[in-house]
């Protein structure tokens, strides 16, 4: 349906104006000015900060440099998180453009991963995919396929090359036509007023007797917390991708269209904004 | 006790083994009562407000560790900017990312010290299995680097680390917790464990999922599992119940 294909690519195209600016303790030759870009909601901040690197070295010596982190609020992001799932969960109320704190020393040890290389986030981002799969098709799919299709995947999001991904992810989003829909749903549930980083659980999307799940039953069963009743106002906003959808919405449908390249809906649940 | 008897019939083609999550609970009650006759420091981890949980358990160890870093874990020369590929190495031709670092990083000032080691197991209901997390650090609370861990395995397992990219030790975010954590990818799980139970149902033995599996995994990460906890009657569970046969 053209419709549905246009959500896959605004999905895959959608972008945060973002401005990074050197946190005021790093030490610098001279002054360094922020820095805009517009980020990718699909992708991982150290993939495509390159620029942002070169232009904050410019005014560092390289004693001073060591592995690039980034803060939000004094929350360092975790680069692991698609981008969009970080704005969503830490500044979808705020102003635009995001203001993102830039760092190279002090690393937290404790709350972020080490990104010393791209192979890295490959290995990472394969890991979902394949996590994703299992859970979709007992790793079928994924397994069948050959490592130079492994590779079209990273490359595809790694160079932004939409058909190029979309024409080996399609098969990860194929299923037996009796089945009516995946095995489980890959999907996480992120929130922000919790130790607990997100939510993870096996969710079939459809049921024994043939029920279609939407996002409303997912939520009722992992997390009622966030729907309210009919007599209370919002308390919280259900996000994916910057959108809320809406609660009927069939849950299969989500995993196809508004997943991330890793094959997962990441959901954030916020606090909805008091007016 | 869960003590099911096994119908007489020949075992039907085995199609999966998993492990369902009530099992999994269950193994580790089992294996927790063991612990604390042997004092031996595994305790069971609730998270707040459900019912999920995880085993823990600290230790002191050895481990390579660098003497050049400071608190931080930063040192002197740029070893950030050195690159390293330790999940895709010889499988992956194509790939130039790869710097080509293949095992062990030489570094003259590492040196054996004692390392305090944190095991966290928990249950991956994508894999359906076990998975193992831990993370260490120096006595002085400095986190040890991917690097150090590698260095620290024990040069017996660092072949079928090398040779087997699933099998490797990545770093990871706890998901209960939301700390960075060091683990051993889960998804060959079944590969290691399905003969195993087999053997064991033919055999009209019991097994400890959880006991099984820590014996292959653990001892890759300086984490031991004594004879004890295989010999205790009390420590099966029904083999059938840990296999799917379809």
């Amino acid at each position: 349906m053209a419709d549905d294909k246009d959500v896959l690519r605004d999905v895959w195209f959608g972008r945060i104006p973002t401005c990074f600016t050197l946190y005021q303790d790093e030490i610098t030759e001279r002054e360094a000015e922020p820095f805009y870009l517009l980020l990718p909601r699909v992708s991982f901040l150290t993939l495509v900060t390159d620029k942002v690197k070169k232009h904050f070295l410019k005014v560092m010596k390289a004693e001073d440099v060591e592995e690039m982190w980034f803060d939000f609020e004094g929350t360092p992001l975790k680069w692991h998180y698609p981008i969009g799932l970080l704005f969503d969960l830490h500044a979808s109320n705020t102003a635009l453009p995001w203001s993102i704190t830039v760092h190279f020393k002090n690393f937290p040890e404790r709350d972020l991963l080490h990104c010393p290389s791209n192979s890295v986030i490959e290995a990472h981002f394969m890991s979902s995919i394949k996590e994703a799969d299992a859970l979709k098709h007992k790793s079928q799919v994924i397994n069948d396929m050959q490592k130079k299709d492994h590779k079209q995947l990273w490359m595809g999001l790694q160079n932004d090359k939409f058909d190029q991904f979309w024409a080996m992810n399609r098969k990860l989003m194929e299923y037996p036509t009796e089945e009516g829909g995946f095995r489980y749903i890959p999907f996480r549930i992120y929130l922000t007023m919790s130790d607990r980083p997100f939510i993870q659980k096996l969710f079939r999307p459809i049921s024994s007797d043939g029920y279609t799940h939407t996002l409303g039953d997912l939520l009722k069963e992992v997390y009622p917390v966030a729907i309210s009743s009919d007599d209370e106002s919002k308390r919280y906003q259900v996000v994916i991708h910057g959108i809320e959808p809406l609660l009927e919405t069939p849950l299969q449908w989500l995993s196809e269209h508004l997943s991330h390249p890793d094959n997962f809906l990441h959901i954030s649940v916020i606090p909805a904004p008091s007016d | 006790m869960l003590h099911v008897t096994i119908p007489p019939f020949p075992p039907p083609e085995m199609s999966s083994c998993f492990l369902d999550e009530e099992t999994f609970c269950q193994c580790c009650q089992l294996l927790l009562q063991h612990s604390h006759s042997l004092c031996d420091g595994w305790s069971w981890e609730q998270v707040k407000g459900s019912e999920e949980g995880y085993l823990r358990k600290t230790a002191l160890g050895t481990g390579r560790t660098r003497c050049n870093l400071d608190q931080q874990g930063n040192s002197s020369d740029q070893h950030q900017e050195r690159t390293f590929s330790l999940s895709f190495h010889n499988d992956d031709d194509d790939d130039d990312e790869d710097d080509g670092a293949v095992c062990c990083i030489q570094e003259e000032s590492s040196s054996s010290s004692v390392v305090q080691y944190e095991y966290h197991i928990l249950y991956s209901c994508s894999y359906q299995t076990p998975v193992l997390y831990f993370r260490a650090s120096t006595l002085e609370g400095r986190s040890l680097c991917l690097e150090e861990v590698w260095d620290s395995v024990h040069p017996n397992y660092r072949q079928r680390l090398q040779h087997r990219p699933w099998d490797t030790i990545t770093q990871q975010e706890h998901p209960l917790l939301g700390q960075s954590f060091f683990v051993l990818h889960p998804c060959r799980t079944e590969e290691f464990m399905m003969p195993v139970l087999k053997a064991a149902l033919e055999e009209h033995r019991q097994v400890n999922y959880i006991v099984t599996w820590l014996s292959v995994v653990g001892p890759v990460v300086g984490l031991d599992v004594p004879l004890s906890y295989c010999t205790q009657k009390h420590q099966w569970l029904c083999t059938r119940r840990l296999i799917d046969c379809k």
